[in-house]
Parts: C-alpha cells; structure tokens; sequence
C-alpha cells in the first residue's frame, strides 16, 4: 500500500517537472518570437515612412502651385478693392483673367481631385504593401517559433536532436540593441514647449 | 496596477475553459440520458432517434451554412476593385496565417456589423456590412477581420455545430416528453420506495435543456473571447480591435437582417439594438452569445 502512495506521488512530482520544463522552454521561445516581431515592425516602418512622405511631398508641391497662384490673384483684388482706383481694379481683373487659363491648365493637366484621389491610392498601395510583407515575415517568426517550440519540449526533445531537427532562426534580428533597450535621456519626462 | 494577460494566455484560458465546458455538457447528456431511461424504460429509441435526426438536420446546416446564411442575409459578393480595404486587410490576415483567401461578401445595411461562416478553412466565407466598411479604418477593419477569421482558424462553427446536435437532442426528447408521455400517462409502476427518485429524475429531464440552453450559451461566449485573442495573435495590434468595438457598440441602428437563427454569427450582438429583445442585467449575459463589449474591451487592453 505504501509503495503504491509513494509511486503515485513520484508520479505527480514527475508529471509537474515534466510540465515546469515544458513551460519554460515555451515562453523562451516566445520571448525571443516577441523580439523578432519587433524587428518586424520597426523594417515595416523604415521601409513605408519614407515612401509616405514623398507621396505627400508629390501631393504638396501640386497644391503648393495653384495655392500661389490663387494668392497672389486674390491678393491684388484686396489691394485694388482698398485703393478704390479704378485702374487698379481693371489692373487686378486683367491679371485674374491671365492667371485664369493657367490655373484652368493646372487642374486639367492635374486636376485636384484626381491629384488627391491618385496620391491617396498610391499611399494605400503603399501601406498595404509594406503590410503583405510585413505579415509575411509574422507568419515566418510564428511558425517557426511554434516549430522550435516543439522541439525543445518533452517529448519532442528526445527525437529531435536524433533526428536533425535543428532550430529554426526565424525572422533574424538582433536580440540586443536600441530597439529593446531604454537609456537614461529617454526615461525622463519630456518637457512639452509649444 | 492593472494585470496584463497576454494573448498566448488568454488563448489557452480560453481553450481550456470550452473543454471543461464541452465534459460537462456531454457528462450532462449522458446524465439526461439515463434519467430518461430510468422513466421510461419502454422507450428507449427516442433519445437515439432524437440523436439522429438532430445530427442529421445539424449536418446539413453546417455543410450548406455558407449558401444557407448568405440566402438569409441578402449578400452580395464583394471584388478587390470596389472594396479595395476590404479585400486587401482580408488578404493579408490570410497571407500572415497561412490560411487561404475566404469569400468576401457585402450586405447593404448601415449597421456595422460582420460575420464569418462556412464549413471549414477552404469554404470560409466572410461576410461585412456597407456601414461597417464606411465607419472603421484600416487597422480598427483589420481587427474585427482578424476576429472573423479566427472563427475560421478556430474550427468554431463545428464546435457550435456539435453543441447545436447535443442541444437539438435534448430538446426534442423533452418535446416528445411534453406531447407524448405528460399526457399519455407519466412515470408509473415504479415501486414507491423509488418515488424520490421519480421525482429527481423528472426535475433533471425538465431543467437539462433548460441547462443546455445556458452551456451552448457559455460555450459561445468563450469563442467570442478567443476569437478576439486569436485575432490580437494575427495582427499584434489589440488597439485596431478597441476601436472597432467602441463604434460598432455604439451605434444605436439595428441590423435589418439578422435573427434569432444568425445572430451568434456576428461580431457583435445584432439583436442588442432591436427594442423588444431586452432581459435584464445578469439574465441577460447568461442567455447572450457574445460577452458585453465592456468585458472585450478590458481584455484587449490587458494585452
């Protein structure tokens, strides 16, 4: 009877061990999945930043044409309005009419509404680009952390090494670094001055 | 200081939770089963029979559950073209997952809302609302499709297929119960030392499906939790889901096309917005198939 006891309790303790193990190995993995997936996104960000601000740049410069063009018309108006001079007045509408067909040529040529819509797919196309290859790599950092997993796990452990199942490296990045380190300048309060 | 549980964690809560809940409904069938026996010994093809036809019927539903709720929903296939977000954060979720791209469709209502149906990873279909696609932007429309396909990774309309057999036996067996036997004659010519046992039998066969109504019920409300882990897993960014959350809950329009039969499909409770519908406080969360949103939201922000 007594031996029974003591098998079923060595039993349990070894059950718990064998699980403890198994838990520990498994959250290692994903700590370093989680670092990988930082990499992750920080190669998503310096990939799509840029491109991002060229579009908007591109969107700006179109903007920034026909937005002087509109000023310094209405500019003039303002100032022939003010003088009361008759003269300024014709002055100010002849220069209107002349800048008219050139704002009319800007929109044709690049209408702002097609600009916006245009520039808006191009962004989208870009996000959702950098988004693809960005899943992609969460697909290889979770597969192969699901594998590597199983492999340094009772039972898997046993036969891996056996059998050649290596560690897979999964999306390689750096396990140190600024990325997961805070340094003294940036754990202060910064100071907000408008 | 508030916990942190990450989606790994909650994921397995979540699995562990439905198993426990799985055992017990079919450890309260088999109890069902022969507390039924016990009273009516003489009929003992009607709980299999019961079996059967609710397998049978269950089973067509769950092969044909993509043209079925389409049918129902007045859905409209959705292409990249028209609904280039749609398609593209669907496409991605799938490129990231490793499953393959489901069937996008569209129902022309302004209640947002989404559901995912379809037997299975290669049938999946995934189904959005106009309104929905209108109010949320690309990360809060990328969480509730994470949400969606987690259904779909997550085998849950098979698992609430198999509560809907169990459930579907139980209570045709109480129906044949009510029509047949209350009327027919009850539990007689049992010796009257078994008369309390009569008695516990009777009351077991009257609050089973009473029971099973309340499982199929949590069983439901475990996924919906899971889902949202799950899709926390696809797309490391539980703020994308917070948000969808906060405007679908607050959005007082009822949703036109849904029911009783498909209201466990969505990816919030249609049925909240629809006046008649409401129970109250605690009554109301236990015959529910989706958790309140508050609880959803504080678990995401857990993560």
């Amino acid at each position: 009877m007594l031996t029974i006891t003591i098998l079923v309790v060595l039993v349990f303790i070894a059950v718990y061990a064998v699980s403890l193990y198994n838990t520990l190995r498994t959250l290692k993995v994903r700590i370093k999945a989680s670092a990988q997936e930082i990499g992750n996104q920080l190669k998503r960000q310096t990939e799509l930043i840029p491109n991002l601000v060229e579009s908007a740049k591109g969107y700006m410069k179109h903007e920034k044409d026909v937005f002087k063009m509109l000023t310094d018309a209405r500019k003039q108006v303002v100032g022939a309005l003010k003088s009361n001079d008759l003269n300024e007045m014709v002055k100010a509408s002849e220069s209107i009419a002349s800048a008219l067909p050139k704002i009319q040529a800007t929109f044709e040529s690049n209408p702002e509404i097609k600009a916006t819509v245009v520039v808006q797919e191009l962004m989208q196309n870009l996000r959702d680009t950098s988004d693809k290859v960005s899943y992609s790599r969460r697909l290889l950092i979770d597969l192969s952390a699901d594998y590597n997993t199983k492999i340094v796990t009772f039972p898997g452990n046993i036969v891996a090494g056996m059998l050649g199942f290596n560690e897979e490296k999964g999306l390689v990045a750096p396990e140190s670094g600024e990325h997961i380190e805070v340094n003294k300048e940036e754990v202060k309060t910064p100071k907000v001055e408008l | 200081m508030s916990e942190i549980v990450n989606f790994y964690e909650r994921r397995g809560e979540n699995m562990v939770k439905t198993a426990f809940l799985m055992v017990g409904f079919v450890g309260l069938f088999a109890v069902f089963g022969y507390f039924i026996g016990y009273l009516y010994p003489e009929a003992t093809y009607v709980l299999p029979f019961a079996f059967i036809f609710s397998l049978g019927f269950s089973f067509v539903s769950y092969y044909y559950s993509d043209k079925i709720v389409l049918g129902i929903s007045k859905a409209t296939p959705a292409n990249k073209k028209d609904h280039f977000e749609f398609y593209t954060v669907v496409e991605n979720i799938a490129l990231g997952t490793g499953m393959p791209m489901p069937k996008l469709y569209v129902i022309k209502d302004s209640s947002p809302n989404a559901f995912a149906t379809g037997r299975g990873k290669k049938h999946a279909t995934v189904v959005a609302t106009i309104g929905l696609l209108r109010k949320l932007n690309r990360s809060e429309l990328e969480g509730v499709m994470a949400h969606e396909m987690a259904h779909v990774g997550n085998n849950d309309m098979l698992l609430m297929t198999v509560v809907a057999v169990l459930v579907g036996t139980i209570v045709m067996v109480m129906d044949w119960f009510w029509r047949i036997r209350i009327y027919g004659g009850g539990a007689r010519d049992k010796k009257e030392s078994g008369a309390i046992f009569i008695v516990l039998a009777l009351v077991i066969a009257i609050l089973t499906p009473l029971i099973a109504q309340i499982v199929k019920f949590a069983v439901s409300r475990q996924r919906e939790f899971l889902a949202d882990a799950t899709a926390v897993k696809y797309t490391r960014n539980p703020n994308g889901l917070i948000g969808a959350l906060k405007k679908i809950s607050s959005s007082r329009e009822p949703l036109e096309v849904a029911n009783k039969a498909t209201a466990h499909l969505y990816f919030e409770n249609p049925l909240d917005n629809i006046s008649g519908s409401a129970s109250v406080g605690k009554f109301k969360n236990l015959f529910s198939t989706h958790p309140p949103v508050s609880e959803r939201i504080l678990r995401l922000e857990q993560m």
